[in-house]
């Protein structure tokens, strides 16, 4: 889509804080000016994100994805997890490029035992497994206290019931494991005396010496094993506690998930409501709920079904719900229809409905009066502007069609004036755009009312004159006038009006009026 | 200032771009639980008086003006579909289209205000779909959020690009004509109910969340926002950035408020509206009329007034 150069962001308004050439990822400031060149080029490049791959954050990606109960859930929710963690798409792709099926991450065990002896080196993968996999279950543990609602909350159930008895499990494990390991190792040396028996007597020696000093290192690994995993039984009792804690809290919501999943079921049978349960929904949870759900202060306590649509929102109160639609979420949970509901056949009576000509041209919009290539319309202010005859900004259906415009909004150039009190909108005010000067060019008319602060002050009071005078008639508007002076002395009348009925004061240009009010009650708003 | 009472609760309000007195509102009943829904099409005056309405079997999650046709309408429904409504028919004849796609509730709609020929769908079957108004099938499906998309809304300047928000707390910038998203937005920790470019710096976006928080981004530097305007007290349900000021947002939230906000000053806070009884769900700026605003909530009611005027005044 034709953007044109002069509007690319680097150029526009300045009051932006970030610069946005500063703050171009890119690595240079040759590529800086490109990037900018691009921009203007091809928009959508800014909209890309072009930060370097973060190696970092890949490592933590890769950690979490290694982990077996990670391997469990759907690759949708692994995305989102990391995604949530501020990873671009870019490093999530790579961690999971660089995390294949089978496991093959450093563990302590490895290195110890490959550097050996090749023959062990291929069944070293098989032995990995179980240490890998009692060496993993300490990921769990960070990865399982930085969860949150969200995804993540289904993996703190599973976590939390997994873990537990991967703590149980892991003791046996290490046990059987070592006892396996030893008798691995003499079927390995027992095979290599068979191997050796093949070969020359002088052979077999050493074979069997690489064998005996392969189980040793083996056993010393074993050992070595099971001194990490007694540290890590230690860990986890700790953590075992913790998991406890949370369990007995998420118990108490697993009923009240059952309960409400029963009663989803049945609607569902009749009806697909459970969806519908969304935003508002999670709170009436709560509400409904229990005694035993904590306050979601640190967002951890909650779970969330899917089928059930709700997240917990940092509040630790819920919006209060209308009770009328406290009762009727308990009407649905209890199976019932609320009784007001009709049948309504809505489809299109003719689908092929041919589509009717629009009887109005598009309207340029006001940040586009700077783009006249974006659409025909567009031309229609430029010329209004040049002519300086009308204060209207957008005319191009002629006024008299539609009965508009007691509210018919006034000047962008009457705004840009005042905006010198509103520092704030300042240049931010203006679309950016080299047409700018043209308009501004047309101004002058503009500064006698900003001369006049008497004017201003009084037309700030009467909001209520001017809500009245909005509702003005629309005769009101044909006869507005582009003079300048009569407008001076409109707003000059007007103010010496305020406060006191201004309806049917004759001559009095509604829109300038209204919009320098409305310009005044803007400036008045923001100086407060 | 005038008001509408809905016979169902409100969900969201837009402003015709091509007339300055008409909004089309969307409606729900059953505060959008279970029933049906309606889309009414409001005139403004002395007193607002409703020019159309159609009935849905379901809620009306969303409703959004076409860019390039006066007359026409695209609702999000809860039943999954979009129906496309076109004013200058009678009421029998409409809809003239409904699009049947999403497998869950269409929760919104968003009409491309640079092409003027597609509009978006966002649903809480965790896609967003791409549509022209011509097609019967929609143009592409964009899938890549772990959760629902609350939220799809298309940049104001680039005709390709649009954001999505989602319950999976990350807001995404796509761009239509690459096969996934160009950028993830980790924004909040909580569900991202709405986002909102700037429509006068094309790389200012704001995303309002479950947490109470409005970010605005610049997605050139998307690792810390520019600003984030706290005030709420509860979730923020929808964010509009201004048409006509460029750093002026409006938002409105659960906690039944209608707020302004001016994320390049200190104070960001610059409005609050109280006027709502419910929860406040929706809310728009009239690209037509400076300052004019619109609101509905679960309190079946549509405010529209004058940004400094008070809502509720007769």
């Amino acid at each position: 889509m034709a953007t044109p150069p002069s509007d690319s962001p680097p150029s526009s308004a300045a009051g932006k804080p970030p610069n946005p050439v500063s703050v171009e990822p890119s690595t240079g400031g040759n590529p800086d000016t490109k990037v900018e060149a691009v921009k203007e080029s091809s928009p959508t490049s800014v909209f890309v994100n072009s930060e370097p791959i973060r190696e970092e954050q890949v490592q933590n990606a890769m950690k979490f994805l290694s982990h077996p109960k990670v391997r469990g859930s759907p690759v949708m929710y692994r995305r989102s997890f990391l995604e949530r963690k501020g990873l671009t798409k870019e490093e999530i792709d790579e961690a999971f490029r660089r995390v294949p099926d089978t496991m093959t991450d450093a563990s302590t065990t490895q290195p110890a035992v490959s550097s050996q002896d090749g023959q062990i080196k291929p069944s070293s993968n098989v032995q990995q497994q179980p240490p890998t996999q009692v060496l993993q279950p300490a990921a769990i543990a960070p990865v399982g206290s930085a969860s949150k609602v969200g995804m993540l909350s289904q993996f703190h159930w599973y976590h939390a019931i997994l873990a537990v008895g991967f703590l149980a499990a892991s003791g046996a494990g290490t046990a059987v494991f070592l006892k396996v390991l030893k008798s691995w190792i003499r079927k390995v040396a027992s095979e290599e005396d068979e191997e050796g028996l093949l070969k020359k007597n002088d052979a077999k020696p050493s074979v069997a010496e690489d064998a005996a000093a392969a189980a040793k290192a083996a056993a010393v690994a074993a050992a070595d094993v099971a001194r990490a995993s007694q540290e890590m039984l230690t860990t986890k009792r700790e953590e075992k506690r913790c998991f406890e804690e949370l369990l007995s809290m998420l118990n108490a919501q697993v009923h009240e998930m059952k309960s409400m999943s029963n009663s989803i079921q049945k609607l569902e049978s009749g009806q697909s409501v459970n969806g519908r349960i969304a935003l508002d929904e999670q709170d009436n949870q709560r509400f409904l709920g229990t005694s035993s759900r904590q306050p979601y202060a640190n967002g951890k306590t909650d779970t969330e079904s899917r089928s059930v649509r709700s997240t917990s929102p940092p509040v630790s109160a819920e919006p209060p719900h209308p009770k009328s639609y406290m009762e009727i979420m308990s009407m649905i949970q209890r199976g019932e229809k609320p009784s007001n509901i009709r049948e309504i056949n809505d489809a299109p009576p003719n689908p092929n409905q041919p589509l009717t000509n629009p009887r109005a041209a598009p309207r340029p919009k006001p940040w586009e009066v700077s783009q006249p290539q974006n659409t025909s319309v567009n031309t229609y202010p430029s010329q209004e502007i040049s002519n300086g005859t009308t204060y209207h900004f957008q005319d191009n259906q002629s006024n008299g069609d539609d009965e508009v415009p007691w509210w018919q909004k006034k000047n962008v150039r009457i705004t840009e004036v005042e905006s010198s009190e509103e520092h704030d909108f300042g240049s931010s005010n203006m679309p950016a755009a080299n047409n700018q000067p043209p308009q501004r060019s047309w101004v002058p008319p503009q500064p006698p009312p900003v001369v006049i602060p008497e004017a201003a002050v009084a037309i700030r009071q009467p909001k209520k004159a001017a809500v009245q005078a909005e509702r003005m008639n629309d005769d009101q508007f044909l006869a507005r006038s582009g003079d300048a002076t009569d407008e001076l002395q409109k707003i000059t009348r007007y103010s010496e009006t305020a406060g006191g009925s201004v309806e049917g004061s004759s001559g009095f240009s509604d829109p300038s009026a209204t919009e320098i009010q409305r310009e005044e009650d803007n400036g008045a708003n923001l100086e407060t | 200032m005038p008001v509408f009472k809905t016979p169902f609760n409100g969900y969201s309000v837009k402003f015709s771009p091509f007339y300055e007195n008409q909004v089309a509102v969307a409606t729900a009943q059953n505060f959008g639980i279970l029933g049906n829904g309606r889309v009414h099409v409001l005139q403004l005056g002395p007193t607002i008086t409703e020019r159309a309405a159609f009935d849905t079997a379901d809620g009306v999650y969303d409703v959004c003006w076409s860019e390039s046709h006066d007359s026409l309408i695209v609702a999000a429904v809860a039943d999954g579909s979009l129906k496309i409504y076109d004013l200058s028919l009678p009421t029998a004849a409409n809809p003239i289209r409904s699009l049947h796609e999403h497998a869950r509730e269409c929760h919104g709609v968003d009409f491309n205000t640079v092409r003027k020929d597609s509009f978006l769908s966002a649903s809480w079957d965790d896609t967003v779909k791409l549509w022209t108004v011509d097609r019967p099938a929609s143009v592409r499906t964009f899938k890549e959020h772990a959760y629902c998309v609350y939220a799809a809304a298309w940049n104001p300047r680039h005709a390709d690009v649009f954001a999505s928000a989602s319950g999976d707390c990350t807001a995404r910038i796509w761009d239509v004509r690459e096969p996934g998203s160009t950028m993830i937005l980790p924004a909040h920790e909580f569900e991202i109910l709405a986002c909102d470019w700037n429509k006068y710096e094309d790389c200012i976006i704001a995303t309002a969340s479950v947490d109470k928080s409005i970010k605005v981004w610049d997605v050139r530097n998307y690792r810390v926002p520019l600003a984030v305007l706290n005030g709420h007290g509860y979730a923020v349900r929808k964010v509009k950035f201004s048409p006509h000021r460029a750093s002026m947002i409006a938002s409105c939230s659960y906690d039944m408020s209608v707020c302004l906000w001016d994320y390049m000053v200190e104070d960001a806070l610059i409005g609050r509206y109280d006027h709502h009884t419910e929860f406040a769900v929706g809310v728009d700026m009239s690209v037509l009329v400076e300052g004019l605003l619109a609101s509905t909530g679960w309190d079946e009611l549509v405010y529209v007034w004058q940004h400094g005027t008070d809502p509720r005044a007769p």
